[in-house]
């Protein structure tokens, strides 16, 4: 049976989590035995709904969410001594999440350039005096989901 | 969206920028709304939410208001 879409979409979260690269549309038509047109297509469809976010004017990866497929400021730590990236604290959380597995986020204030961290422990967000700040609605997030 | 040392901090980076300040909330909450948002995309299957859903997701984590609806396009969620 051919490959869905949805194959395609876990298997770039899959070599994101094993490799911390995305695969290039080649290397995920050759891992999942498609053509490489053929899996094009599904990155460009996986992005024409949300599904990932692709590098403009290319179909190199740039999100496939929660993670980011470049370094940002907001580094996950898993139990496992992995690291990730997420695309933002609610994503750099979401990997912990979609692991689930205990881990940090280290991240800066966006004032003052601090060091700030989260940390999940048995399914638990531990105590922090840090604030969250969307500065766009959620209608709008995907006006230019790179600034939220 | 970022994490700022506190609100003061949120100010201040929000005056520098000309912005408008927008929602602010607690980790706690954005690791109540992250939870279900991102816990089964490794999952086979998995979709994005409605907006209907993902309205429901915000309100359970007590983010309510306007800032939070999704508006009357709603063939998406975010």
């Amino acid at each position: 049976m051919a490959p869905t879409d949805d194959d395609v979409r876990l298997h770039i979260l899959r070599e994101l989590i094993a490799s911390g690269t995305a695969p290039s549309v080649r290397r995920t038509g050759a891992a999942l035995g498609v053509s490489e047109s053929d899996a094009s297509a599904a990155y460009e469809r996986l992005a024409a709904n949300r599904v990932i976010v692709l590098q403009p004017g290319t179909r190199d990866v740039l999100m496939a969410a929660p993670l980011s497929a470049v370094p940002t400021p907001h580094v996950v730590r898993t139990a496992d001594g992995r690291s990730h990236y997420g695309n933002c604290v609610w994503d750099a959380l979401g990997v912990i999440a979609m692991l689930g597995m205990d881990g940090e986020v280290e991240t800066v204030c966006s004032d003052c350039d601090s060091s700030l961290r989260l940390t999940v422990r048995g399914g638990s967000l531990e105590p922090s005096d840090a604030v969250v700040h969307f500065a766009v609605p959620a209608a709008r997030w995907w006006e230019n989901i790179i600034f939220t | 969206m970022l994490l700022f040392r506190s609100e003061e901090h949120v100010r201040r980076w929000c005056d520098t920028r000309g912005l408008q300040q927008g929602a602010v909330f607690t980790p706690d909450q954005m690791w109540m709304v992250a939870k279900p948002w991102h816990g089964r995309r490794l999952e086979q299957g998995w979709r994005r939410f409605t907006p209907d859903e993902a309205e429901s997701v915000f309100a359970s984590a007590g983010l309510t208001g306007p800032f939070w609806q999704l508006g009357i396009s709603r063939g998406q969620s975010p």
